[in-house]
């Protein structure tokens, strides 16, 4: 039993459902013997992990999907220990350094060397190098990068390494450099609604397309969201009908709620019972960029015209300041201070209108 | 050696020693002399004058074992000739019984409780053991000595011997070689041995062992076990243990914290007994003695009391540390030496609600006031200001006592400051300072970036705040945020092998919900089924 994300997922390049010309243009890059680092970059469900996965069972044949997964423990210098899964095959390995938060210098340093030195034991008819998957490259911290550039630099010989990322802005110029950028988009509402449609198909489901357009809205074209989404839906109501209730993110629905509290009253009380969501949020391990987005979208949305562009202002700052800080805390609550400011000098304004 | 010789020699003439006055110029020989192997104390006291009036014929060899016997005013007010201070006022005013201390009756209770429960468990359980905790100079190894005199117990104290080489040439070994003993082996074979044998002077069959002199080995090096060591004593040890540790402000410096962990005490039934700093009105009542004391006859020519002014700057300025306040009393009152500046505290207190009186402390000596961070976190939430609007507490003062851990300091101001605001304009600002200086310290290039942030911080808090909540609120702990894992079994299977790849903030933000209600329905079926397949057979 699985979840409809991993079973339909294409595993070859052929048979990927959307951006053709690449997959084409990534089955050339296999066929020469040589290959360069490589860096996906592209929106959160958009295919990025699909592709380098396909990738690799094109490289190495079916031996890649025998995945196994392991716990691997880290001493930092500092004596701590560190705990991070890996997902591996005999000729890769998937990790996601980002887990070990600020100790992900020291994951990148010792596991990938440990992989990059080790070399395959049969060479025929295999590649000489192996690969290693980094998820999230883009949560690295700017000591990680630095520390991985060197292993770069030094195994090419023996490994590949494969990046996937969000955005490439946080990545340093030295690793963008080094490293072969693939732009996987996010599919479009077309694509993904063929696909909603024929994953119902084979699932042996009728699918309205209505219902598959509200889904798409409703994912902001994140296409694993539709389809945990569509799943979820069908496992609340199973023959589908054209307007039934597609299930929300519970983060999403609480951001939401925080929202309209904010609205409806500005007080430092008021404000204090804000940061208990917030930090339920974070506690979750909602990112607090995440939450930023979600919070000054909803506020913009609910206010009057004459302070949106304020709003946004402020919010910049803060989400600038959020991002050099460490206490994420501080400046989403600064944030919300600084609306409520304006929104209840807004009101006041408002009344005093209205009396004259 | 000297020590031993005088002893023997005492003890013969003993009852002659008794009639003659001590000579003022006779020190303890031997006090603190003592080499590990050399377990016995042969801690000698000075013959007491003042009782022989009143006690029957001393049996000779109590006079050996006396030993925290010393010359007390108290004496004075009752019998024989009054008692000359000597040199040593730490010595001249030790208190002799328990009345004498200055430490709260309740706690001496407790430690004589203990002492109680030891001398009933004495037979089946002799290796008692008790530990000793409070600020410096609360009385802790006072308490202990009187008590010890009072229940006649030996007191054997280990103290860090020197190191010395140990030349090993035994018999027809020709070698030289020498070497440093293992100062964990010589604390060991002092527990094992100051609790079995006596010494041959001593008369007491009854032992007590003190260590407040903890082996550096303990402390420093993690392989040295020092519960092992505890282990092996409750089970060969003969005689209650007690350790007498000092609180230390830092967590890493507390001995009590490092090496007496909760499990630990709770394994080895360690009572645990901490002291508080003397209450100023106890050590007014012990320093108002010591100053009756002075103005004997004997006792005029060298010293004069000093005025009252300085004698209760003294105990405003030792902060319940009676040890540093019987210094600077032996300082200020002796003679040809002018009087100490005072310097006036700013802190007005109602003097039992009589009146108002203004406090002064020494300007130059007396213990430097410590600032606990709960204190200064009331002077940055609820800031006091001068008549001519000034803050009382500047923000650098508070700024300079935790300029050591600013990013500790500045989370509790956040998790504290937003009840005692009523404006959410003023909070705005205070706000937006913490945002500032949570920035400032995060860049850890610059040092004096972080004192900047905290000064930053503390002032955005205490000036921002136009119309304060006045009334009591509790403070708290800042909230730590650690992700954990949430997914259970099942949802984990749900996914599959690639759970291990999917970070943890991606499954919160993409996969949590959707998949807890997948699973979920999963499970309801399951078990549906089964009980379906039940019915079947």
């Amino acid at each position: 039993m699985a979840l409809w994300v991993d079973k339909y997922r294409p595993r070859e390049l052929s048979k990927l459902d959307y951006h053709k010309d690449q997959a084409e243009n990534l089955r050339n890059l296999c066929k020469q013997s040589d290959f360069p680092h490589l860096m996906f970059y592209g929106p959160s469900g958009a295919g990025k992990k699909t592709r380098i996965m396909c990738l690799l069972r094109e490289m190495y044949g079916s031996g890649v999907e025998r995945l196994r997964s392991e716990t691997m423990t880290f001493t930092t210098p500092s004596n701590r220990k560190v705990e991070v899964m890996t997902v591996s095959s005999n000729y890769h390995l998937e990790v996601n350094p980002s887990d070990a938060g600020m100790y992900d210098r020291t994951v990148v340093i010792d596991l990938i060397k440990q992989v990059a030195q080790t070399h395959q034991i049969e060479i025929s008819g295999q590649r000489e190098f192996k690969v290693i998957v980094i998820s999230e490259g883009d949560e690295l911290t700017k000591d990680a990068q630095h520390a991985l550039r060197r292993t770069m630099e030094k195994y090419v010989a023996t490994c590949r390494i494969i990046i996937s990322v969000n955005s490439t802005s946080r990545i340093i110029p030295a690793i963008r450099s080094r490293c072969l950028g693939i732009r996987v988009a996010a599919p479009n509402e077309t694509e993904i609604v063929s696909i909603l449609q024929n994953t119902c198909k084979r699932e042996g489901l009728a699918l309205p397309v209505e219902l598959a357009k509200r889904v798409v809205d409703k994912s902001e074209r994140n296409l694993r969201r539709a389809l945990l989404m569509l799943e979820a839906a069908k496992v609340a109501k199973a023959p589908f009908t054209a307007n039934q209730e597609i299930p929300d993110l519970d983060w999403q629905v609480f951001l939401r709620e925080t929202a309209s509290q904010i609205i409806s009253e500005q007080t430092p009380a008021k404000l204090e019972k804000i940061r208990e969501r917030l930090y339920e949020l974070l506690i979750q391990g909602v990112p607090p960029n995440l939450i930023f987005r979600g919070l000054v979208e909803q506020l913009v949305s609910n206010c009057d015209m004459s302070i949106k562009a304020k709003t946004l202002e402020f919010a910049t700052e803060y989400e600038h300041r959020m991002q050099s800080g460490a206490k994420h805390i501080f400046h989403l609550e600064a944030f919300v201070a600084q609306f409520m400011n304006i929104y209840k000098k807004f009101l006041s304004e408002l009344v005093m209108t209205d009396d004259f | 050696m000297s020590a031993r010789k005088k002893t023997w020699v005492r003890c013969a003439f003993s009852e002659m020693n008794l009639t003659a006055t001590p000579t003022p110029s006779e020190t303890m020989p031997a006090k603190r002399t003592r080499s590990a192997s050399n377990v016995s104390s042969f801690r000698v006291s000075r013959s007491r004058t003042p009782s022989i009036n009143s006690m029957p014929t001393p049996i000779p060899d109590a006079e050996l074992v006396d030993l925290t016997a010393m010359d007390d005013d108290q004496d004075a007010d009752i019998t024989g000739p009054p008692p000359e201070v000597k040199e040593n006022w730490m010595e001249s005013f030790e208190p002799a019984t328990s009345d004498d201390l200055a430490v709260h009756p309740k706690k001496v209770g407790e430690l004589r409780d203990w002492l109680r429960h030891c001398e009933a468990m004495r037979k089946k359980f002799p290796a008692q053991m008790c530990l000793l905790t409070g600020p410096t100079g609360a009385g802790k190894t006072a308490t202990l000595r009187v008590l010890a005199k009072e229940f006649g117990y030996q007191l054997q104290e280990w103290i860090n011997p020197v190191d010395c080489e140990v030349i090993n040439a035994l018999g027809d070994q020709n070698s030289g070689t020498s070497y440093v003993g293992s100062h964990l082996e010589a604390f060991k074979s002092f527990l094992l041995r100051a609790s079995r044998y006596k010494s041959l002077l001593d008369s007491q069959n009854k032992r007590l062992l003190l260590v407040e002199d903890f082996p550096n080995v303990l402390l420093s090096d993690k392989e040295a076990n020092f519960e092992e060591l505890l282990n092996e004593y409750t089970a060969y040890g003969k005689s209650p243990l007690v350790f007498i540790v000092a609180d230390a402000k830092s967590r890493g410096l507390n001995i009590s914290y490092r090496l007496f962990p909760d499990q630990l005490k709770a394994k080895h039934r360690i009572e645990h007994i901490s002291f508080n700093a003397i209450a100023s009105t106890i050590m007014q009542k012990s320093i108002k003695t010591f100053c009756s004391v002075m103005q004997q006859p004997q006792n005029k020519a060298t010293y004069k009391v000093p005025s009252t002014a300085v004698v209760d700057s003294i105990v405003v300025g030792a902060q319940g540390d009676i040890r540093n306040a019987l210094i600077n009393l032996h300082l200020s009152s002796l003679k040809g030496v002018p009087s100490m500046p005072t310097k006036q505290l700013n802190v007005s207190v109602a003097a039992k609600g009589r009146k108002k009186k203004m406090q002064s402390t020494l300007k130059s000596i007396g213990r430097d006031e410590s600032i606990t961070l709960m204190h200064a976190l009331g002077r940055v939430l609820n800031p006091k200001f001068n008549e001519d609007k000034t803050m009382l507490h500047s923000p650098e003062e508070i700024t300079e006592a935790f300029n050591t851990e600013p990013r500790n300091f500045v989370n509790f101001i956040h998790a504290n400051y937003l009840p005692h605001f009523k404006e959410i304009d003023d909070v705005v600002v205070a706000i937006n300072d913490l945002g500032l200086s949570d920035c400032m310290l995060n860049e850890y290039r610059d040092d004096t970036l972080s004192v900047m942030g905290l000064n930053v911080a503390i002032r955005g808090v205490m000036t921002a705040n136009r119309w304060p909540v006045s009334g009591w609120m509790p403070v708290r702990g800042p909230k730590r945020i650690d992700i954990k894992p949430q997914a259970t079994l099942a949802e984990q299977r749900l996914v599959g092998v690639g759970y291990a790849g999917i970070s943890r903030t991606l499954y919160a933000t993409e996969y949590c919900s959707l998949v807890k209600s997948i699973a979920g329905k999963l499970v309801e079926t399951n078990s549906s089924q089964s009980t379906d397949s039940n019915q079947v057979f």
